[in-house]
């Protein structure tokens, strides 16, 4: 009971009530979802028991043959969806839905891989040459976040469709003009895309023989911080205030003296750096350079993970660790004769069920809530105490 | 005969007996009143009845029938019709659509509108209710929607018809006219169960009254036996104080000034057409009106919501140049908001969050940006403790909290905060009687300290009981300024309809 109540505490830094459906609700979803992929693997003639070996098998979540590098690999990618992950979860703390983080993920890449190999940083020693990047990283990306944000409060523009626009201005930014053009490497090195990040500015590898790198220790210490200031920081306190009432209209917080527009914006630029850093990992960490042609859907994935993560930090972190799995594990699961995109499949169902979870809450409540009220009824009476003056 | 009966009828929530053995009987013909504070199970009960909710345990019987009702559907079927609070229409709608919408007269396989048309006129003079058939819902006033509920219902054959708080959201024209409509229907041998908290107008229309009080039944008792004073009683369960005391204060020097103020709504029309005013310390000042005379362009100004068309507001001594809820909060000036679901809380937040809001930023609630839960959840038990929020539990959302106890969270906030000007703008609204008499006593214990404080009331009896001064506003303008001393309701009720201006005071 006292492990639960710590665990509660730092999943939710709240006393809730019914809390364990947060947690509930996602483990369920991920469950249902593998039994009906399982049911699709059988209906097509193939061993769902060998399909889900293989994936997992790879996936670097449990022990297996060469578990060291699928781990690794595993945490490689996880740092990048929990960064996409942990951005949608903080404009949608604040009441925004940002689709932004794809845009503000290639912003990030670009400024990462440009300060990576420009000439007067390039000369730095490894940690301050990081620290230069990191910084400019969060602030390129933010910006980009808080252009939609400035966009809300000041026009009131939806942010869904601003945030769409400039994830399409990014790409063709970046790729048709940055990385083609200003940003070309030079032709005598036979280098398309831009040019390789110095020594110096590649992340730190934390597991020899692997390409595990400082990302993952980066992005825990972000989660946390992200936890922090939506949980203890009187900013977070606004942002949550305005979450709950900015979709519905409702003025509370603008009349208790919360600068409400002020706060869309700067909540829109903290999603925007923590998306960013996603793709300073990507570049830093895997390529080394921005090449012609980007594997985007990052920030796609990270809607998907915030989701299945409950959009609170720890959860976000745990699913972007799952779908981190899933993916590290795809290739495995062709040797059981199945596309290596089945996975995609699992995390789409999860989703599917996790936006139905009204009906899994209902349910779940239905099979452990009924018993419980029975032994507490006639006890506390919040609804029925009405106004009066105590004598 | 008995229109209907209800036996032993009890409602089990999760943590909540909302109803507990409730018996009634209501004669064929006869408007039954239920009165009850905020969450005594008012709603619920009629909820039953109307088959929203299925009784955990108890019988209906209605004409004399036991019935076993599953969805508001079977209540249709037996006669049985309900008019909400909130209103089921459609605004883009015309009267007709929404009228016959679920039940449309047809031709073939297409809606009959010429036939709907006809069919709505008639009733609608059967039962003198006029409404224009072709008009827009959108474009009607409130009390003309009302009676498009109304028309809905009776057009599908309602014998018994619930009101559920009908005259809340009305003015006091408006309510007269729906009760002339309740006895035209009476008339004509429809059953009336009219749900209120509001003691007057029970006491006006009707024929029997039931008291529940916490889930049970106090007793029902004929309107000829009994005044508002026992009512009270019986729903709060003890002697309620319904006159408020008159308290002398020494007025102060002037805390707010406000001159030749003028705003416009959201729509850009100019509702606020230049007020002058001040508001000394330890004086309250009313704003008496019917509502939508500039009211709320007036709040909205003061509290920073709106920027004004002209005019300066000067609060204590200064002029404010930008006025920003979070600047004039910084000046002095706490808000007891007239809406207080949609700006006075925010409805997820626990009460130990929603009592420190506006507040959060400052020491010792915060330092350096950052949170201190020790000092805020022991400053929001002392406070709960002191305004008696029930249940005592600052966990709580507020959203889970009935009425009264909202706005006791909001009381707890406001008073807490640094201040020496209040604006309440009607803070009794939608209140029971216990909950009204708790921020009468609040308002006059902060008007003891020496606050100056702006009321702005729909209600005369609360402006008449309150106020040191009262300006009557019509139409953007003030257009009276009088003493409760030398004044009454019929007096008040002129000048809020405009009829007659206090010439002496508006030159």
């Amino acid at each position: 009971m006292m492990a639960m109540d710590i665990f509660r505490r730092i999943f939710f830094g709240h006393k809730e009530e019914y809390w364990w459906m947060k947690i509930l609700v996602p483990i369920t979803s991920i469950f249902v979802a593998l039994i009906v992929g399982a049911i699709f693997i059988w209906s097509t003639g193939r061993s769902p028991v060998l399909a889900y070996k293989y994936l997992f098998g790879a996936s670097g979540l449990v022990p297996g043959p060469y578990f060291k590098q699928h781990f690794a690999e595993m945490l490689l990618s996880s740092s990048m969806f929990i960064a996409t992950g942990l951005a949608f979860a903080i404009a949608a703390k604040g009441g925004l839905f940002s689709i932004g983080a794809e845009g503000q993920f290639l912003v990030g890449a670009i400024t990462a891989a440009y300060f990576g190999y420009a000439k007067p940083f390039a000369s730095m020693p490894t940690v301050l040459h990081l620290t230069v990047i990191f910084v400019m990283v969060m602030i390129a990306g933010g910006i980009w976040g808080a252009i939609a944000g400035w966009l809300k409060a000041k026009m009131g523009i939806h942010e869904v469709i601003t945030t769409i626009m400039l994830n399409w201005i990014a790409l063709y930014l970046i790729e048709d003009w940055l990385v083609t053009g200003p940003m070309k490497a030079n032709v005598e090195t036979g280098v398309s895309g831009t040019p390789y990040v110095s020594e110096t500015a590649k992340l730190p590898i934390i597991l020899k023989g692997t390409r595990l790198n400082i990302s993952i220790l980066i992005i825990i210490v972000v989660a946390y911080l992200t936890w922090f200031l939506l949980y203890r920081t009187t900013f977070g306190f606004e942002i949550r205030a305005m979450g709950y009432t900015l979709i519905y209209n409702m003025d509370a917080p603008r009349a208790a003296g919360v600068s409400v527009d002020a706060r869309i914006t700067q909540t829109m630029f903290v999603s925007g750096a923590v998306a960013a850093l996603g793709g300073a990992f990507i570049i830093l960490g895997v390529l080394f350079q921005f090449p012609p042609v980007f594997e985007g859907g990052y920030g796609f994935d990270g809607i998907a993970v915030s989701l299945i993560g409950q959009n609170e930090p720890l959860g976000v972190f745990l699913a972007g660790i799952l779908i981190g799995g899933l993916r590290t594990g795809a290739t495995a699961v062709q040797l059981a004769h199945i596309p290596k995109t089945f996975p995609s499949i699992i995390e789409g169902l999860i989703v599917a069920f996790i936006a139905l979870q009204e009906l899994i809450r209902y349910l779940l409540m239905k099979l452990f809530v009924r018993k419980r009220n029975n032994t507490v009824s006639g006890g506390s009476d919040e609804k029925a105490v009405s106004g009066g003056v105590a004598k | 005969m008995k229109a209907l009966e209800l036996k032993g009828i009890t409602k089990q929530f999760p943590r909540v007996l909302a109803n507990d053995h409730i018996n009634l009987s209501i004669e064929k013909g006869e408007i039954f009143s239920i009165v009850g504070e905020n969450g005594a199970g008012k709603s619920t009960l009629m909820k039953i009845v109307y088959g929203l909710y299925t009784p955990t345990s108890g019988e209906i019987y209605v004409f004399g029938k036991k019935v076993n009702m599953k969805s508001p559907h079977d209540a249709i079927k037996l006669k049985i019709g309900m008019v909400h609070q909130e209103f089921m229409l459609i605004p883009r709608f015309t009267v007709t659509e929404n009228i016959v919408l679920g039940d449309e007269p047809r031709k073939g396989i297409v809606f009959d509108f010429k036939r709907a048309v006809k069919e709505i006129r008639e009733i609608s003079e059967k039962f003198g209710l006029k409404v224009d058939p072709l008009e827009k819902v959108a474009n009607l006033p409130v009390g003309i929607q009302q009676r498009v509920e109304i028309l809905k219902i009776l057009r599908r054959g309602a014998e018994i018809l619930i009101f559920d708080e009908p005259t809340a959201v009305l003015t006091p024209e408006e309510t007269e006219d729906l009760f002339k409509t309740l006895r035209a229907l009476k008339k004509d041998g429809k059953t009336i169960l009219f749900i209120s908290h509001k003691l007057k107008e029970v006491m006006e229309i009707s024929d029997r009254i039931a008291v529940l009080r916490r889930g049970k039944l106090q007793g029902v008792v004929k309107k000829e036996e009994t005044n508002e004073r026992e009512l009270a009683r019986m729903m709060v369960g003890r002697e309620v104080v319904l006159e408020i005391p008159r308290v002398k204060v020494e007025r102060g020097p002037v805390v707010l000034s406000v001159r030749d103020l003028a705003a416009k709504d959201h729509r850009g029309i100019l509702k606020l057409k230049g007020v002058s005013f001040d508001v000394h310390a330890g004086e309250i000042v009313a704003i008496a009106g019917v509502e939508g005379n500039g009211q709320m362009e007036l709040v909205n100004s003061l509290i920073g919501f709106t920027r004004p068309v002209k005019g300066k507001i000067i609060l204590n001594g200064e002029e404010m140049k930008l006025v920003t809820p979070y600047n004039v909060r910084r000046k002095g000036m706490a808000y007891i908001p007239e809406d207080r679901k949609r700006r006075g809380l925010v409805l997820p937040f626990k009460i130990r969050e929603n009592i420190i809001m506006g507040q959060h930023t400052l020491y010792p609630f915060s330092k350096g940006g950052i949170l201190n839960d020790k000092v805020i959840n022991q400053f929001a038990t002392k406070q709960v403790e002191e305004f008696d929020i029930r249940p005592r539990d600052i966990y709580i959302s507020a959203g889970n909290l009935s009425g009264g106890n909202q706005q006791k969270v909001i009381l707890a906030r406001e008073m807490a905060m640094k201040h020496n000007f209040l604006l309440a703008s009607q803070p009794t609204r939608g209140l029971d009687i216990g909950a009204m008499e708790f921020v009468y006593k609040h308002l006059i214990e902060e008007k003891k300290k020496g606050i100056a404080i702006l009321l702005i009331s729909l209600e005369l009896s609360e402006v008449l009981g309150l106020a040191d001064r009262i300006l009557v506003m019509y139409e953007g303008e003030i257009v009276g300024e009088t003493v409760p001393e030398k004044t009454n309701e019929e007096e008040l009720g002129m000048m809020m309809l405009g009829i007659k201006r206090n010439e002496r005071l508006v030159q």
